[in-house]
Formats: C-alpha cells, sequence, structure tokens
C-alpha cells in the first residue's frame, strides 16, 4: 500500500512540476512584445528530503534567460534612442510552443501513471469486497 | 494454517512485486525532464522467482523464519533506460508507459490467481 501511495504522490509531484513549467511558459509567450522582458525558466531537480531521495520531481529556482534582447527598428517608438531601436524581448515563440508541448506530453505521462497506480489498488481493495 | 499455502504466498509476492515496480516507474516518469537523471528498474518477477527457486522460502533478513516477505523487499535497482537526452536523462517516456501497463496487468494477474484460490478454498470447505 506504501508503494501504491509513494507512487500517487510521485506521479502528483511530475504533474505539479510540469504545470509550473507551463505557468512559465505562458508568462513568457504573454510578454512576448514587452520591451525589456526577458524570458523565464526553470529546471527540474529529483527531491532529496532528509538526505534521501524520494524519488519526486520539484522545481529548482527560475532564472532569466541571459540572452541577448532584440534591437527593435522603430523610431515612432517612444522608447527609442537616438538611432530609433529599442530593445524587446528575448522570448522566442517556437521555443516556447515546443516547450509547452512537452511539458504537455511529460504532464499526460504522469496522469496516465496515476491512474494506473489508482486503478492497481482499487483492485486490490476489491479483494475484500468478495 | 491457511496463510502458508504457497499460491496465496506466491500471489501476495507477485502483486507486491508490482507495486514496487509500479512505484519505480512513476519516478522515472516523473523525473522523465530532470537533467542528469538516471532511469532506474527492477527485474521482473520472474526472474526473481526463478532466481531463489520455486519452492525454497525466501528471507529478507537472516533473523526471518518464515518466508513471508517474499521476493519484493530484495528487489535491486538497476539503472535502466535509453541512450541519454544531450541533458544526461536518459528516460524514455514510451518505454515507461510501456512497462507500467506490463505491470499493471502482472497485477491483475496476481489478483485473479489470489481470487480463483480464494474460491477454490471456499468449494472445499463447502460455501460457495
Amino acid at each position: 500500500m506504501t508503494d501504491f501511495s509513494n507512487a500517487m504522490s510521485v506521479a502528483a509531484s511530475g504533474m505539479k512540476a510540469q504545470a509550473s513549467r507551463l505557468r512559465h511558459v505562458s508568462e513568457n509567450i504573454a510578454n512576448t512584445d514587452t520591451p525589456g522582458y526577458q524570458r523565464k525558466v526553470i529546471s527540474f531537480e529529483e527531491e532529496v528530503a532528509q538526505g534521501m531521495r524520494s524519488g519526486a520531481v520539484v522545481t529548482g529556482p527560475m532564472r532569466l534567460d541571459q540572452t541577448e534582447l532584440t534591437r527593435i527598428y522603430d523610431p515612432a517608438n517612444p522608447l527609442a534612442d537616438a538611432s530609433g531601436h529599442y530593445d524587446g524581448s528575448n522570448v522566442n515563440l517556437l521555443v516556447e510552443i515546443a516547450d509547452a508541448r512537452e511539458a504537455q506530453r511529460s504532464y499526460e505521462a504522469n496522469l496516465k501513471m496515476f491512474d494506473q497506480v489508482r486503478q492497481m489498488s482499487s483492485a486490490l481493495m476489491d479483494l475484500l469486497r468478495n | 494454517m491457511f496463510d502458508s499455502l504457497d499460491i496465496f504466498q506466491t500471489a501476495t509476492a507477485m502483486a507486491r512485486h508490482a507495486g514496487a515496480r509500479q512505484a519505480i516507474v512513476a519516478q522515472n516518469i516523473a523525473n522523465a525532464d530532470t537533467p542528469g537523471f538516471q532511469a532506474q528498474a527492477i527485474a521482473p518477477f520472474s526472474e526473481t522467482y526463478q532466481s531463489t527457486g520455486a519452492t525454497q522460502m525466501r528471507t529478507t533478513r537472516s533473523g526471518h523464519v518464515s518466508g513471508s516477505a517474499i521476493g519484493v523487499a530484495q528487489v535491486e535497482l538497476a539503472a535502466a533506460g535509453s541512450e541519454p537526452a544531450p541533458n544526461g536523462n536518459t528516460v524514455s517516456l514510451e518505454e515507461e508507459l510501456l512497462n507500467s501497463v506490463a505491470i499493471s496487468r502482472e497485477h491483475d494477474r496476481a489478483l485473479a490467481v489470489y481470487r480463483h484460490a480464494m474460491t477454490v478454498l471456499r468449494t472445499t470447505l463447502g460455501r460457495s
């Protein structure tokens, strides 16, 4: 039984991590056109509780992508400097979409796993019923 | 008396083994995007079963007398998985999902054997 509850909490930690990744992706996409915006990236780490590897996954600290901001030429923009350029964001939509897809795929895998374990444990419970 | 019937012990061990394996698969899937994570696996029940002999009792500690904890507690984690991704992660989602379905079926099989043995036992006692 502890194996099952362990497996369920591990799958839940995976879903939580992927969801927070997806949230950062959507923040990045929402701010594609924000001048001076640096895209946010998070990394995943294996959880270590009291010196033991629990097998669950946690999200590491959020970092800002230090890639150079794109220079956009638009003399009419109030932010434009003397040469008519201003700093845009460093968000690449293609990268964000790919990241979102990967997060979705991993989320689904975790959900599937959760369901699988739940079915196994309820099959075990059924033994008691008859 | 009935708890030492071999078939019940084997079915219990098989179900427990499936649970332990499934927990490892859940860890692999949760860490499918963790950089540097090495996929792990437990050998299938059929392998651990054959390795100790079919009728021999298995114990996990020398102090144990009965073999009630067959098979599972002595499982060994082995590195598994496929070619590492650029970030050093060796989890293959497809493989893990396939494993999880296989394990789930194995668990069902163990429970079916258990239930059937129970039915046989009941019939023997004249209750149906």
